[in-house]
This record gives structure tokens, sequence and C-alpha cells, in this order.
């Protein structure tokens, strides 16, 4: 194996032996790999929970050192359109795999960021293919995946990983990287990942860039200061009145963490409730939001929208509405 | 008999056009001269006889003339059509030709390959190609500026349009006086056609006076438009009209700067206000449904200025919008955060949004020497980092 300094790389299990939790998916799955005749597969469950990393130890145990000729990783969120995976299906599955596996595998990463009608034509082009490819679906929800295609795959269903397993994880990391980990750090790192074994890793990682003496201070610190920027500042500002500062902070955040209008209004309308006004007004905000919600998804100017919402969170602020 | 007198007045001869002398004399030494240069580019604002001029010189020399203007689609398979061939052949009875361009400015997108093959034309053609346009030094045409002979063609004086406007109104019997006369002169600070057309408009009605301070197209700036909107109220539905900013533009403007102007109450009216402006710009947008522009235009200037009881008073510094030019700027940092992310991603088996996302985190991990080399990070992307 190729060596690398990333660790959620270069600590990523290669062996079914190797994975931490996830046991009874594991021992399903390198019965059905053994037996050298996969069917479809589909993946669920939150990110970080080795939906990736198993996909790869299939193929590596199936193909051995050729298993990167032999396989195809797509992510449906990244690719811009079925055509654009239909293309690249095509072309990978023209040749054939190597004489004792007659097929080869494709994952596609976040199936469900695919439309109904994306995952239609993927039904089809998994029909299509069925003789010389076997895919391997991942998703976060399998309820947006269409039923024919969670009907023509084995489904898993992955589990956030508990306490016990991410401590583990970061134990053998640190051990191998000469670390020294407090024991609360373990908890903190728990806590701060929320059971994402790669967020988990990447702390431990920023963190041991710092000090290779790592306490729960640490973690925190490196979480808080990537951590983004609360809803909660631009309408406090608001609320004090200073609408000049409210807007530039919303348009920075939005911009610097690459989130839509329509996402940050979700969050705007979920934070009204946790404000210290009148429960009146909170509901007249909602109004408020509701419309510009509305309006966004009406074809209007996102920012032109939020603005006119943050002006009545000022007026709010003064206990009056318009 | 009613007939557009700036049509039937139209300069035919070198003598009929008045106050560009300059741009004759280029003209003609320009046929003189030809094939030495092959193409030339009549430039100047509206009225000034660019056309014309372009008419009298065939008409002097005893030319043919073919004339393509904004109202003919003028995209690269049509100048091949029909240009083409006309730049080779010699024309039927007459021995020879002139091509006119007129507003070749008004060769837009969708007149598609037309700047590239007028061009390539310029290049092979046997006959003069006379171009037309108002701004000559718009990017699109610096091909055609790089192979022509330029001649600007001033706004008229006073003096030059007093004149030819005395003469019409003789020949048609109009019978106004001179003080009258130098009012609409003055209104159409330059533009001849647009004088003879108020002329022709005032002609029959006697008691009609012209008032000086309706000026055509002045350039309103933006501050004097935010002031208006804010401080002044000032007559509404065509407080747009008289600048050459877009309404979009303008919306922006008044977006940057409400909060300047307003506080509390009025300023949650006032963003009701363009909230509702841009409901309608947006229905605009979707279905092309100009109709609707009447409404944006109404929320835009009434609602604003009303959003508040009173006036505002005092100075107000109004600022620039800052908002598309955040947006650009983001994105042109962002760019080599992209690039980074996407290397990164692919290494990872992780999607490109996720890594975005998590950025930050991920930042000090970047930085390390060997993470970059098995980028393979280019220096710029380096350096975005240690930014």
């Amino acid at each position: 194996m190729s060596q690398t300094d990333i660790w959620t790389e270069k600590f990523r299990p290669s062996k079914f032996e190797e994975v931490v939790g996830q046991h009874e998916i594991i021992k399903r799955i390198k019965s059905l790999v053994q037996a050298m005749n996969i069917p479809h597969f589909l993946f669920a469950g939150p990110a970080g929970t080795g939906k990736s990393t198993l996909a790869l130890i299939v193929v590596k145990d199936l193909y051995g050192p050729t298993w990167k000729e032999n396989y195809l990783e797509l992510n449906a969120s990244d690719e811009r359109g079925i055509d654009v995976i239909r293309q690249k299906v095509k072309d990978f599955a023209r040749t054939k795999a190597i004489k004792n596996v007659p097929f080869k595998v494709i994952f596609l990463d976040e199936a469900d960021a695919l439309t109904k009608e994306a995952q239609q034509a993927l039904r089809r082009t998994m029909e299509n293919y069925s003789n010389t490819c076997r895919f391997i679906l991942s998703c976060n929800y399998s309820s947006k995946i269409i039923d024919p295609i969670q009907s023509r795959c084995v489904s898993f269903r992955f589990k956030i990983l508990e306490k016990k397993d991410i401590s583990e994880i970061i134990k053998r990391v640190s051990e191998k990287e000469g670390l020294k980990i407090s024991q609360d750090a373990y908890e903190s790192i728990y806590e701060a990942s929320g059971g994402d074994c790669r967020k988990a890793i990447n702390l431990l990682q920023a963190t041991a860039s710092i000090a290779i003496d790592i306490n729960s201070e640490m973690i925190s610190m490196i979480a808080a200061s990537t951590k983004p920027t609360g809803i909660k500042v631009i309408l406090d500002y608001a609320l004090a009145g200073d609408f000049i500062n409210a807007r530039d902070k919303l348009l920075d955040v939005m911009l610097k963490e690459s989130i839509a209008g329509t996402d940050m209004i979700k969050a705007i309308q979920k934070e009204i409730w946790n404000l210290q006004i009148e429960p009146e007004l909170k509901v007249k905000l909602t109004e408020k939001t509701g419309e510009a919600e509305f309006r966004m998804i009406e074809g209007s100017d996102e920012f032109v929208q939020l603005q006119a919402l943050l002006a009545s969170f000022v007026l709010a602020g003064q206990g009056k509405t318009l | 008999m009613y007939r557009n007198l700036a049509e039937k007045y139209r300069a035919t001869k070198y003598e009929e056009l008045y106050g560009q002398d300059k741009a004759i004399d280029e003209l003609k030494k320009f046929l003189k001269e030809f094939p030495k240069r092959k193409g030339i580019i009549l430039y100047g604002p509206a009225g000034t006889g660019k056309t014309s001029l372009a008419i009298a010189a065939a008409k002097e020399n005893n030319l043919e003339i073919l004339e393509l203007n904004a109202s003919d689609l003028r995209n690269r398979l049509k100048l091949e059509q029909i240009v083409k061939p006309a730049t080779e052949q010699r024309s039927l009875f007459k021995t020879s030709k002139i091509i006119l361009m007129d507003e070749a400015d008004g060769i837009t997108g969708t007149d598609i390959g037309g700047i590239p093959e007028l061009v390539r034309l310029i290049g092979t053609t046997k006959y003069p190609i006379i171009m037309t346009c108002n701004d000559v030094w718009q990017s699109k045409l610096s091909p055609l500026r790089a192979k022509c002979k330029l001649v600007e063609m001033k706004a008229l004086s006073t003096l030059s349009i007093l004149e030819l406007l005395k003469k019409i109104s003789e020949k048609e019997g109009i019978n106004k006086n001179i003080s009258f006369l130098s009012q609409i002169v003055l209104k159409s600070q330059g533009d001849v056609r647009a004088a003879i057309n108020d002329l022709q408009s005032y002609a029959y009605d006697h008691n009609i006076l012209v008032d000086p301070s309706e000026k055509r197209d002045i350039e309103e700036n933006i501050f004097n438009i935010l002031k208006k909107l804010f401080k002044e109220r000032s007559p509404f539905l065509d407080l747009f009209d008289n600048t050459k900013l877009s309404l979009d533009e303008i919306f922006l403007w008044i977006e940057e700067n409400i909060p300047r102007e307003y506080k509390n109450e009025a300023l949650a009216k006032a963003y009701y206000a363009l909230g509702q402006a841009d409901v309608f710009r947006g229905r605009i947008y979707r279905d092309q449904s100009w109709r609707f522009l009447i409404y944006q235009n109404i929320f835009q200037t009434a609602g604003i200025s009303y959003a508040k009881k009173t006036p505002s008073q005092g100075f107000t510094r109004y600022e620039n919008p800052k908002r598309i030019l955040k947006i650009w700027l983001h994105n042109q940092k962002t760019e080599k955060k992209k690039t980074i992310a996407k290397k990164y991603a692919r290494l990872v088996h992780c999607s490109l949004k996720r890594v975005m996302r998590d950025f930050d985190l991920l930042r000090p991990i970047l930085k390390q020497p060997g993470v970059q080399t098995q980028l393979k990070l280019s220096e710029e992307e380096m350096d975005f980092l240690t930014k």
C-alpha cells in the first residue's frame, strides 16, 4: 500500500478483520464475497460509519492487487447528472473483469442525492449492465431510494459508531503515531465527532499538528474554531437593531460555508423559538419566514428576501411587527 | 401626406450634411484610396448623420448600396449567404457599390459568429464596407477596430441644428419664431433626428411651449436618483427613465443604501417594498411577463419613498452596492479552495461537498508537506492554505 500522511486514508481498514463495529454486516458481507457471487448492495447509514471503507474492502478481497482496474467510484452529489454517470458506467463496463471474477464493481456514493427521475434512469443502467457490473450504492437514508432499486439490492443498515468504537479507533491511531492522549480527550473527541469516524480522525490529526500531548481542552478548542458560525449571531445583531452588521454577517456566513438561501431560511426558522422575545412575535416572525421561503422557491432573489426578513427581526427587537 | 420629416429631410448629398465637414473629408479620402483600407467605421451619438453620410456617399459617387441594419439577423450564416456574394460579384447595372453595415454594435449574442465573419469579409471584399455604431470602444468590436479606419461624428452644434430647423420650417410652412426653435435645439442635445421629430410634433400646435427643463436623455447620476427617492419624493414613475443604469443596477443601489437612510419601522417597510419589487422581478424573469414591470417599478420607487412618513433630511453618504463584488471576490478566493478540495476528495473517497464543508478542520492536515506532495498541490494552492 502506498504511503500517505492523511490519517483517514492511512488507517482505513483494508481487511474485514480490521473494521471496528458493524459486526453483523461484516459477517454477512464476508460470506457473500467469499462465495464469489455478490448481488447489488445498498449501504445505508450516517456519514463516517464505514460504507466506503467496506466497499473498498469488498473489491480488494475480490480482485487482490488489480482492484483498481476493476473498481469505479462515483459520487452522485458531485457528478452533474445521470447522463454523466451513465457515460462513465458505459465506458467502464465495456471491458471485461479479470478471469476468475466475472464482473466489475461500481460504487455510487451518496445515491440519495439523485432525483427520482435520475434513479429511474439508474435502475435501467443497473439492468443493462447486470452481466458485467455489480453496483454498491451508498446513502444516508434508504427511504430516499426508489423501491425498484431497493428491491434489486441487498440492503445493509450501518449504525452510528458507539463511544467504545471511536475510542478504540483513536487509541489505535495514536499508538501508531506516538501520541499521548488523556482519558477525557477520548470523551471530547467522541462528543465532537458525533460518532462520525472520519471526523474523529480528522479532528485528532488537526489537533496533533499542534502537539503530540493531547488533552480535552485542545480538542474542544479545535472543534470550536471550526464550528460554523451560528445563525444566532446574525439574528442577535438584527434584534439589537444593527441591521448593517447583521446583513454583512449573513452574507459572510452564506458564502464561507456555501449555504444556499433556502437552507439559511430553514436554520432561521428553527432558531426563532430559541430567541428571547415574546411568543406572539415568534409566531409573526415565523409567518414572515414562511413567506420568504415560499418566495425563494418561486424564484425571488434569496438575499433580497433574507434582508427583508432581517428587517422584520430588527422591528421585533423593539417588540413591534409590521 | 403625414410624412416623417426626419426621413423627408434626410441628407442625400454631402452639402446637406450639417456640421460634419471633417467626417465627410475622411470618408471621401477613404473611398478614393480604396482598397488601401477596406472598412471604415463611422461612430458617434444618435442623430449625428452616420447613416445619412454613408447614403450620401453612395449617391454622390453613383454607387449601389447594400444595407444591413440591426433589424436583420446578422449571424455568420446570414453574412456568408448575403453579404459575401455581394462583396465578390459586380452588381448588375452599376459599376460599383458600397456595403453598409448599419448599427454594427447591434450585432448581438444571437448573431452568432457575426463579428468574426464581418472581420473575414473585410479581408476579402472587393467593395468598401461602411459600418456605423454609437460606441466603437466596446470590447466586442475590437477585432473590427483593428481592421478599419475610424471616423468620429460629433454631436452637432446648436447653430447647425438651428439652421437646419429654420430651413425645414420655411419649406414646410411652419411659422415658428427663433426662440421657439432654439428651445427645441437645446432640448435635442445635438441629436438632429430628435430635433426634427420635436419640430414636427409641435409644428401644428401654436400654444404648446417647450419646457427647457424637460431635457432629453439626461443622465441622472445614481446619487441624485437616490436623493430624489429618499428625500425629495419627486415624480415616481419616470424617476428611472433618465438614466443609463438598468433597473437591476438601481435595485442593487437601493438595496445597499436603505439602512443608511432608514431605521426601524421605515427600514422594515422599505425592505418589504423591495421584497415585493423583487417578487415581481422574479415573475418577469420567469414568465417574461413584462407587464409586471410597472409593479416592480412602483414598489421600487414609491414603496421605498413612503416607507417613512416624512422624508429623510440632511446629507447621506450613499455607498456602492457591495454584494455582487463580495460574491465575486469570494468566488475568486474559493477557486483555489475548490481545486484543493477536489484533489483531496478523490483521494479519500469522499464527496466534494463534504470536503468543502469540513475544510476548516482539514486545513491543518492539508498544510502538512507530505500531504501536499501526495495531493500534488500547485504553488498557488499551497499559498492559499497558508494565508
